[in-house]
């Protein structure tokens, strides 16, 4: 699906979480749904642990939003190609990179009132 | 790469797929199939059984989860139609709108139930009361019907049983000769093996000690597929015969090549790897340890094999095959199909076999010999199978009752809130919102119901281990395993479904004037009413048939008990120890053994009486042999067939077995040449129905390959020695000399406690040979007790369920005629204001009440009549049908069901009519 003339990422601001990591892993790298759960568990310590039907649901609302897509062929150096991988698109990151903006004020406006100690 | 999950597993997460829209599933299944695989695997490989649980319910728990949100939100879709496409999906990805609000029910829900705890916690104890009997049950079905056999590709293994149709012979043993064409002949076949298990000494270092031992062929570890943890399997020359006329354990006979059981090699070895190619003295011959068993490894064979099943000692038997007569039978056949080979192909073989041996043997063409074909894991369980499912079907039961109940209490409820939901729905919530709310309310209570319900399976099982039903193949193997606690899930979805639908579609469909106007709700309560009477005749129903059950298997057990077995099992002791072949080859040896073994023992103080006998009643051993009269020896068919046992002087004076008709053994008797017998009643019926049996002769084929004939000298009671619930078949007692050799089962009448003399009669075992071991020492009362143990079981279990059942349904009629009386307050308060006595409200109540019990009596008597018939197998001496026991219940139930009715009655007698009437 192509996103419309008048695309603004802030519109699909906030993210839930899931979408944040996932966008996150696939910005790193393309992925197949067990590769970006094992690598949302190792960033976060395992303190998510993502389920699948919480992933894919999210995977697939990704999808139809037009922020990642379904790769055709599995990337040359995948171990296994009957999987499915996924890509993040160039919306994808737009609104990823918007997500952290927001995140990284707030996180600003925590550290300046003291929740995170000073820096 | 194929997903590494179970096919178990696979088929369990595919159902819960079916959470999700069928797009979603269709699309994402197989990946989330794949990711959930894997994930499990990563458990398995970091924690254990409590993680993999922990696993499968938070995989639950996601795909209700998401599946639900996932449909709403494909709702909400349809029914937006414009929009433009960033504006719609911007909302779904990024709320979840359906989860969240679905979490906000759930909140609610919990504070719903939280704000009745009374009739929360009823309601939850009674689903877990259900689902914990299902969850436990369920257990052992798992363990003992559904697990495959721990041997390698177990649907592959089947036995060959030999038949007698004109004998009713149904597991007959076969000859070597006969197990080779079979082995060589049926091309279905990859593998054919032979065993039989019979007790041995084992002598040496430390004390003698006696144990199980299993003759088996050099194939059979490799056709079930297992190799020993430690040395070798057999091979084909540890089987090679001995030379022809060798006796076991004289000079030129080769040594027994025998693999050890893991237990044993622990405890006889404490374990050293150093055992292997150690010579041991087995049953009095030397024997080389060749390897050990992998701990745990067991034969599972049916309990009609006649087999030992914990066997310690395993021996490659040496078969001479060139040598070996046909009518000599002692194995039994286990093999493994070929791959893609069906039992069905391997029994056209096996007949087309069958039918040679039969036109070269005329005893096998006069006995209708046949050979059939079971798979192993059918015929291993085909005994218990019958009380499993009547047991799984009592849970059931069960559970469909407690559905009701808390239906019952729901829609009483959902009445009491008509005002609550006629606000939320006048203020907007739509009617399936609602609907939602009511199945939330009743999908958290059938979960803590559930998690409770665990909780008492598991308390269950314990209990049901306790009452050890030993008859069930495979009871220790029962535990709480992941396939368990998602049955447990299943059903308490599916009971949140059952209970929760109907007051949730009722609830929802009331008029929303008339319950904001009108208290009573009337135009909705006519059909709550019905719904209500319907779900109690019902339960009532179910109940009844359950306590029927119970009722017969009360009657079974007491008639059980009443049965004569032909012997008085009091104070008598039974143990084993018999004078080994290969020391005392000679007949008269072991003969003077036994006498004198028998004189040290009733030499004992305290010791009334002892003697010795083989086969011991109900220890599962049986021989079976021909016998006829004159006519069988021109027409073979005439040939009946009998158990035989030999049994020395004194033997029906020890058991108490009442002698009928002549003398029993007397020692005199006991010379080689004295071919008297005596038999039982049963076979004196059959043989000489009319007249006196003393001294008739008939023909006996017991130690010679021809019949020979022999002299009846007395008539005994006939003794149940299969089982305490079957008679059994016709007995022929034979002296020890005459056979030649002894089981050497000893048993003793003691004078008061049988306990106290044990230490006596071990020290006079041992004064008279050290060697010899003194083994399975019981208490006759055992056996009898253990024969009763599958009836005991089923009667414990279904007893139990049937009282549940009973109070859940008596708890139901008790709690729908208070209903009643309170909805009714005012009606009768008019009733009384006019001049009703109490004895007429009691009995308007009352009557209602028991419209209902006997409409749910009937139709119970009419649902039990039809499937009682599944009880038939379990029942002992009584029909399903039994009029006694179906007219004590249903009187028993009445009564419970007068109880129930007449306390809500008596409080509508207290009505006050004034307060009734201001009330409203």
């Amino acid at each position: 699906m192509s996103p419309g003339p008048r695309f603004d990422p802030a519109e699909l601001l906030p993210l839930t979480p899931v979408a944040f990591d996932i966008l996150l892993t696939l910005v790193a790298q393309d992925a197949h749904g067990y590769a970006i759960m094992r690598s949302v568990e190792e960033r976060t310590g395992g303190k998510t642990s993502l389920h699948a039907g919480t992933l894919y649901r999210s995977l697939s609302r990704l999808v139809e939003t037009g922020l990642i897509e379904e790769l055709e062929s599995p990337p040359e150096e995948a171990s296994d190609e009957r999987r499915r991988y996924y890509r993040v698109t160039r919306e994808g990151r737009q609104v990823a990179a918007a997500e952290a903006r927001r995140l990284e004020s707030q996180l600003g406006a925590a550290r300046a009132h003291g929740l995170l100690g000073r820096a | 790469m194929t997903p590494p999950v179970g096919r178990f597993a696979e088929v369990a997460y595919r159902f819960l797929l079916r959470f999700y829209p069928r797009a979603f599933r269709e699309r994402n299944g197989d990946e989330m199939l794949r990711l959930f695989a894997e994930k499990g695997r990563d458990t398995r490989e970091t924690g254990g059984t409590a993680r993999l649980a922990a696993h499968w319910l938070r995989a639950t728990a996601d795909c209700v989860k998401n599946g639900i949100g996932e449909r709403l939100d494909e709702g909400r879709e349809r029914r937006r139609v414009a929009g433009t496409p960033m504006g719609n999906t911007r909302r779904n990805y990024r709320g979840g709108g359906g989860v969240d609000s679905f979490m906000k029910d759930i909140k609610y829900a919990a504070r719903t139930l939280f704000k009745n705890p009374g009739f929360s916690w009823i309601a939850i104890v009674t689903i877990a009361l259900g689902i914990g009997a299902n969850t436990a049950i369920f257990s052992v079905v798992r363990a003992v019907l559904l697990q495959p056999l721990p041997y390698d590709e177990p649907e592959e293994l089947v036995l060959l049983w030999g038949e007698m149709r004109n004998r009713g012979v149904t597991h007959f043993p076969s000859s070597p000769p006969d197990y080779r064409d079979y082995r060589d002949g049926a091309e279905a076949l990859e593998g054919l093996a032979g065993i039989s298990t019979f007790p041995v000494s084992l002598t040496g270092d430390d004390d003698p000690i006696q144990v199980n031992a299993a003759g088996v062929t050099t194939n059979f570890f490799e056709v079930l597929g297992i190799e020993p943890v430690l040395g070798r399997s057999f091979v084909e020359e540890d089987g090679a015969p001995n030379p022809p006329g060798a006796l076991p354990g004289q000079a030129g006979t080769l040594p027994g090549m025998v693999v050890l059981s893991h237990a044993l090699w622990q405890q006889r070895f404490g374990g050293d790897p150093d055992a292997l190619g150690r010579t041991i003295q087995i049953g009095g011959g030397a024997s080389e340890i060749v390897g050990v068993m992998p701990p745990g490894f067991e034969l599972y064979m049916p309990q009609t094999a006649g087999l030992a099943q914990d066997v310690e000692v395993w021996f490659a038997q040496r078969i001479d095959f060139e040598n070996s007569p046909r009518n000599n039978v002692f194995l039994r056949l286990i093999g493994r199909l070929r791959d893609g080979a069906t039992p069905e192909q391997l029994q056209a073989q096996v007949d087309r076999i069958s039918a040679t041996l039969v036109a070269d043997d005329e005893t096998k063409a006069t006995a209708g010999y046949a050979m059939r074909v079971e798979e192993l894991h059918a015929d291993l369980t085909a005994g218990v199978r019958p009380v499993l499912l009547a047991l799984f079907g009592a849970v059931v039961f069960v559970l469909l009752i407690a559905c009701a109940n808390v239906s019952n209490l729901l829609l009483v409820r959902a009445s009491g809130r008509d005002r609550e939901l006629a606000v939320r729905a006048a203020m907007g919530g739509s009617r399936s919102r609602l609907v939602r709310q009511m199945l939330i309310e009743s999908g958290l209570l059938a979960f803590v119901g559930a998690a409770v319900g665990v909780v008492l399976a598991s308390g269950g099982i314990s209990l049901l281990l306790a009452l050890q039903p030993d008859d069930l193949p495979r009871i220790d193997s029962v535990q709480i395993d992941g396939a368990v606690l998602l049955f447990t899930m299943l059903s308490a979805v599916a009971a949140a479904a059952l209970f929760g639908m109907v007051p949730a579609i009722q609830s929802s469909g009331f008029e929303l004037a008339d319950a904001l106007k009108d208290r009573s709700g009337a135009s909705s309560s006519a059909a709550r009413k019905l719904i209500r009477n319907t779900v109690v005749i019902g339960e009532v129903a179910m109940s009844l048939v359950l306590l029927i059950g119970a009722g017969l298997m009360v009657r079974s057990f007491v008639e059980l008990n009443s049965v004569s077995p032909g012997y008085d099992p009091a104070g008598v002791i039974t143990f084993n120890a018999a004078p080994p072949f290969a020391r005392f080859p000679q007949a008269v040896d072991r003969a003077n053994f036994m006498v004198e073994m028998q004189d040290r023992l009733e030499s004992i103080p305290g010791v009334v009486r002892a003697s010795s006998v083989f086969p011991l009643p109900l220890t599962g051993n049986l021989f079976n042999g021909r016998y006829g009269t004159e006519e069988a020896l021109t027409d073979p068919e005439a040939f009946g067939q009998a158990t035989y046992r030999v049994a020395a002087p004194g033997y029906f004076e020890t058991m108490g077995t009442t002698l009928l008709a002549g003398r029993t053994f007397t020692p005199a008797d006991n010379a080689d040449s004295a071919s008297v017998v005596v038999v039982d009643a049963k076979l004196a019926g059959v043989l000489w129905p009319n007249e006196s049996a003393i001294g008739k002769r008939f023909l006996v084929r017991v130690t010679t390959p021809e019949p020979v004939w022999v002299e009846v000298v007395g008539v005994v009671e006939h003794q149940r020695a299969e089982d305490l619930a079957v008679e059994g078949p016709e007995t022929v007692y034979f002296t020890d000399r005459y056979v030649g050799s002894f089981g050497g089962t000893w048993v003793v009448k003691a004078g008061s406690d049988p306990a106290a003399l044990m230490g006596a009669i071990r020290a006079e075992v041992q004064a008279l040979d050290p060697d010899i071991p003194v083994a399975s020492v019981e208490l006759m009362q055992t056996y009898v007790d253990r024969a009763m143990g599958p009836t005991r079981f089923a009667l414990t279990l279904i007893g139990v369920f049937g009282a549940i059942a009973l109070v859940l349904a008596s708890v139901g009629l008790y709690g729908v005629l208070s209903f009643v009386v309170r909805q009714r307050t005012a009606e009768i308060g008019v009733r009384m204001a006019f001049g009703a006595e109490a004895g007429a409200i009691l009995k308007l109540v009352v009557g209602q009440g028991l419209m209902l019990a006997g409409g749910g009596l009937g139709l119970g008597l009419l649902v039990a009549l039809s499937v009682s018939s599944v009880m038939d197998t379990l029942l002992v001496g009584i029909s399903p049908t039994d009029p006694a026991t179906y007219g004590a219940i249903s009187a028993l139930f009445m009564a419970v069901a007068v109880l129930a009715c007449y306390l809500p009655a008596r409080r509508a007698t207290h009505v006050n009519p004034v307060t009734a009437l201001r009330d409203d």
